[in-house]
């Protein structure tokens, strides 16, 4: 019978593959008094444990992928370093000579004394980090209960199975890395745990978080995840399986294909050169970029700068930041969207302010830095001073008029003129642009655009405001349709007045990234898509295989059918 | 001897990572290294006495250096400091 469990999809991808399940959490310890004459050979015992367990953790860290998150080797160098430390090399030792006991047991006296340390830190991030210690412990233990014991799993050929554990150490991953493991499994974890960040960057599909895993999957069972969604199916029939195969082949395939397009340009059949922009937020995200072939990153989000966080970066952080990515553009031009924070994103107590009914439509984006402007301004600063390093643009979100765009404009001069007076460097032409994500400003983009170098189209925002629907509310949420007359409307409004003023017209929303619509967008004359980094490759196929001509007369019939449902089944025709 | 009052200034505090970070750089010179945050003072080459430290962010440490090369080594050891471990945000 057919057993579906759903978890938390943190690597994208199919596996098919049998049940490994991995016990490797602590081994029951018990203790035994020694005699006399059996102390050094127990020390000795524990000695060599410890020199294995360190012999170990370099063999791994030999083994790391290039391409892995450099902190996967400190992480491991750090687990090192704590083998080594006398107070887990050392101190059991004493503990033997003085008890007369087994070396198991000295080492768990240690660790339940350490434990109690950690324990009482205020500091939760560092209070865990008992975790790491515990890592290392058991590494011990399980050598000194089976000498045999090896992290590299050598014993059992798993290549292409699925191992099941209830959590994964960054070492785990890299050896299951070498040795062609299908996909894993975990009980905990979360998608940003150093695990799951870990098997993205490897290509391994994961799922995490399924609480019981180990006791709902048997060993040596056939399973099949899905990493994308987070499901994981069991007890299938021949069938499902055949199925899924298929799906595997076809998605290895056009991930084949799609790779070899990272370094073609997009440009289409009649020869319009299309410039694909990468969102990006976290620095996991520059990874993707890097393989993405990106022409730039068209919306780099910087809330992460401020909330989720003790204090905001300053400015200081913020331009290493800032030049971080730059680094990594070589020359390609960096969009930095200025802070968006709302009622419901918020650091600062100040502006809470009363639980609005409305999030939404409150203090948020530009609205909220116009009213702190001494944070704002630092943060102009800071993007100014990166731009001295190489091609930087800025993005003003969710301008509504052009009273805020002034307000803005004349900040931004009273930055520049502070850093002119600094002798601080910065690209004195620094384009400024202005998010269109408010149907007031799509319909005054003619204006706006008089006084910007660009414009971008937020679609998951316009949408909302247009429509007036909260995607997250699920009894209205089925209303939000980005194929809407009105929605459409207003995206042409703007690119019309891009156009007319002779400034580029972009867009950044989820829309830009769905290649459903990506014909449409560009029948409608848009030149410059902005989406996720893992999306763009998928958009530039399409670009390629498209001629704009060809769209231009269908998309106008769109623009001016007034029956939602129409719109539907043509736009999939512009596909076909 | 010599003393200096460093300020761990990056996010997570002198968490595994950055404490790995310090004990190595600590362990490359021949001084002495000790740090101490209020009453508990511990090795600059034991990485678990420094995490056991529990110094998260904006806690103020004492590091006390005394050998041959302990300018070297409150150099580099202050650098870091001031480098913030070269964590990535």
């Amino acid at each position: 019978m057919a057993l579906i469990i759903s978890g938390i999809g943190v690597s994208r991808g199919i596996a098919i593959g049998n049940v490994h399940l991995l016990n490797r959490g602590a081994p029951e310890v018990f203790e035994r008094k020694l005699e006399e004459h059996e102390v050094d050979s127990e020390i000795e015992r524990f000695v060599s444990a410890v020199d294995e367990a360190a012999e170990q953790l370099r063999g791994i860290r030999d083994t790391i992928p290039e391409d892995a998150p450099k902190d996967v080797a400190t992480f491991i160098d750090s687990h090192l370093l704590m083998v080594k430390d006398s107070m887990l090399s050392k101190v059991p030792i004493e503990i033997i000579q003085e008890e007369h006991c087994n070396a198991e047991w000295a080492l768990k006296q240690q660790r339940d004394k350490l434990e109690a340390v950690f324990e009482q830190m205020e500091d939760d991030y560092l209070s865990t980090r008992l975790n790491d210690v515990e890592h290392v412990i058991n590494l011990i233990q399980q050598i000194l209960k089976d000498q045999q014991y090896t992290m590299q799993m050598k014993l059992q050929p798993l290549k292409g199975s699925i191992i099941v554990a209830d959590d994964l150490t960054p070492a785990d991953t890299v050896v299951m890395q070498n040795q062609n493991i299908a996909g894993f499994i975990t009980e905990l974890g979360g998608p940003l745990s150093h695990t799951a960040i870990l098997a993205r960057s490897l290509g391994i599909p994961a799922v995490v978080g399924i609480q019981s895993a180990r006791s709902l999957l048997k060993q040596e069972e056939q399973l099949i995840i899905e990493g994308g969604s987070g499901m994981v199916l069991a007890g299938m029939d021949e069938n499902t399986i055949k199925h899924y195969r298929h799906i595997q082949r076809e998605q290895k395939d056009a991930q084949r294909k799609l790779g070899s397009l990272k370094n073609i340009s997009a440009k289409t059949k009649d020869g319009q050169r299309i410039s694909l922009q990468a969102n990006i937020e976290l620095s996991e995200d520059i990874s993707a970029l890097k393989k993405s072939g990106a022409d730039g990153v068209g919306l780099y989000r910087t809330e992460f700068l401020y909330i989720d966080r003790e204090t905001p970066a300053d400015e200081a952080e913020q331009l290493n930041a800032y030049k971080k990515i730059i680094r990594v553009l070589k020359g390609k031009p960096l969009t930095i969207r200025t802070l968006d924070l709302g009622a419901e994103k918020e650091f600062d107590p100040d502006f809470q302010g009363p639980m609005t009914q409305n999030p939404a439509l409150g203090l948020r984006a530009i609205r909220r830095s116009l009213k702190d402007t001494d944070l704002f301004k630092q943060q102009l600063r800071a993007i100014l001073r990166a731009s001295a390093s190489g091609p930087v643009r800025i993005l003003l979100p969710m301008i509504t008029s052009h009273n805020e765009l002034t307000q803005s404009l004349s900040l931004l001069d009273l930055a520049k003129q502070e850093l002119t007076e600094e002798h601080k460097e910065f690209d004195a032409d620094i384009p400024v642009g202005g998010m269109i994500e408010v149907p007031a400003a799509a319909l005054s983009a003619n204006i706006l655009a008089k006084q910007l170098d660009f414009l971008s189209i937020g679609t998951n925002d316009l949408i909302q405001y247009t429509l007036a629907i909260d995607r997250i509310d699920d009894q209205v949420n089925y209303l939000y349709d980005p194929l809407h007359p009105s929605v459409l409307k207003l995206i042409n409004l703007t690119l019309q007045a891009g156009r007319r003023a002779d400034i580029p017209v972009a867009m950044c929303g989820e829309m830009a990234g769905d290649p459903r619509y990506t014909r449409l967008l560009l029948g409608l004359g848009l030149q410059e898509f902005s989406a996720h980094p893992s999306n763009l490759l998928e958009i530039k196929q399409i670009i390629n295989k498209s001629k704009i001509s060809d769209l231009e007369k269908q998309t106008k019939k769109i623009l001016s059918t007034t029956v939602p449902s129409k719109i539907a089944p043509m736009v999939d025709a512009l596909n076909q | 001897m010599i003393t200096k009052e460093l300020t761990v200034a990056n996010k997570l505090g002198l968490h595994a990572r950055a404490a790995a970070k310090l004990v190595a750089m600590a362990s490359n010179f021949a001084s002495e290294i000790s740090i101490q945050k209020g009453e508990r003072k511990v090795n600059g080459k034991s990485i678990m006495g420094v995490m056991m430290l529990a110094a998260s962010k904006n806690t103020v440490v004492n590091v006390n250096i005394e050998g041959e090369d302990e300018q070297q080594a409150m150099a580099e050891i202050e650098k870091l400091f001031t480098n913030l471990f070269d964590e990535e945000e």
